[in-house]
């Protein structure tokens, strides 16, 4: 059974309820990865989100414009994710220390590595989740449960892989604007810029990315570890590391 | 959260860090306990900005690295909205 199975079908749209239209677009019959935040919201607050986006867009419409319609969504997407409906008390993986190095040289002397939660990977060398050869990320998104419970891999990303090799796959995040420019989350090329003007010495030949919806368990205790003796094996002084 | 345990994992090992987030999971890096983080006030997927937006995405990437010299936890946000780009 695919986790869309269980969820309210536009066919069932006479008897459909505002919870489960929420529904449906959290890996539902319209799972759209950019919503999947209104699930988060009650009925009454869906309904503000959805009267605030129509404005937004009349106004889109009329002054050709979009950010109103952009700042719409970012509000609720944030409300949604990191406001009240976050339950702190039951956030798993809470810590009262927090681990801090201290850089040995400066900036301008450092070797930097860049390590993102992204999906991507270089042509030719497809991680195939669970064996899947040239899964689709709606196959991906299909998948969301047994991703969520496999051990992440991390995929090599040579620092200066044309663009047009650069691969993304990912079921837990909206793909579209990585996959038109994979510099919205793994920035080889700002990067190698910086090493360009002197701000940093250089990078690793490799940069790295994960799928992070992957059991949170087996990255902690089991691979989180090793890939972090891996880098400093590597000789990076300092990480980059940019979530999704 | 996955970046949060590959984070805190590395500075461990002893290599200083410093994660760009957006603004939606802000929250994560605070309860997890990370070290330096830049907070982003773009889409989910979209940390660095929009794409074509290689101005924005480079300016993230710059303000990110100026945290890595911080020598106590560190958070900061970045002061500028998400911005769209005409192809």
């Amino acid at each position: 059974m695919t986790s869309q199975d269980s969820k309210a079908s536009p066919d069932d749209a006479s008897t459909e309820t505002i919870k489960q239209l929420r529904d449906s677009f959290f890996y539902g019959s319209r799972s759209n990865l950019n919503f999947k935040f209104v699930s988060n919201l009650t009925d009454g607050e869906f309904g503000e989100f959805l009267a605030e986006l129509f404005e937004a867009l009349e106004s889109a419409v009329n002054d050709g414009d979009p950010a109103t319609v952009v700042e719409t969504i970012n509000f609720w997407q944030v409300e949604a994710h990191a406001g009240k409906h976050v339950g702190e008390s039951t956030f798993q993986y809470q810590y009262d220390d927090i681990p801090i190095a201290q850089l040995s040289k400066p900036l301008s002397e450092c070797r930097v590595v860049l390590l993102t939660s992204s999906g991507h990977f270089v042509e030719g060398a497809d991680p195939e989740p669970f064996g899947v050869v040239d899964m689709t990320q709606h196959q991906a998104e299909a998948r969301i449960m047994e991703f969520l419970k496999e051990t992440p891999t991390l995929s090599s990303i040579p620092m200066d892989t044309p663009a047009d090799q650069v691969r993304l796959r990912h079921p837990g995040y909206p793909t579209k604007a990585a996959l038109s420019d994979h510099r919205v989350n793994l920035p080889l090329e700002h990067l190698q810029a910086l090493v360009g003007d002197g701000t940093i010495a250089s990078v690793l030949p490799n940069a790295y990315s994960f799928v992070g919806a992957a059991s949170q368990l087996k990255l902690k205790k089991n691979i989180a570890p090793v890939w972090a003796d891996r880098l400093r094996d590597e000789g990076a002084d300092l990480a980059l590391l940019v979530p999704v | 959260m996955s970046v949060g345990h590959v984070q805190r994992a590395i500075e461990t090992a002893g290599i200083p860090t410093v994660g760009i987030y957006v603004q939606s999971f802000a929250h994560v890096p605070r309860l997890m306990g990370v070290a330096r983080t830049l907070i982003t006030q773009h889409p989910m997927g979209r940390p660095l900005g929009a794409p074509g937006d290689g101005e924005r995405q480079a300016a993230v990437v710059r303000a990110a690295l100026e945290l890595a010299t911080a020598t106590t936890p560190t958070s900061e946000v970045f002061p500028h909205a998400y911005r769209t780009v005409n192809h």
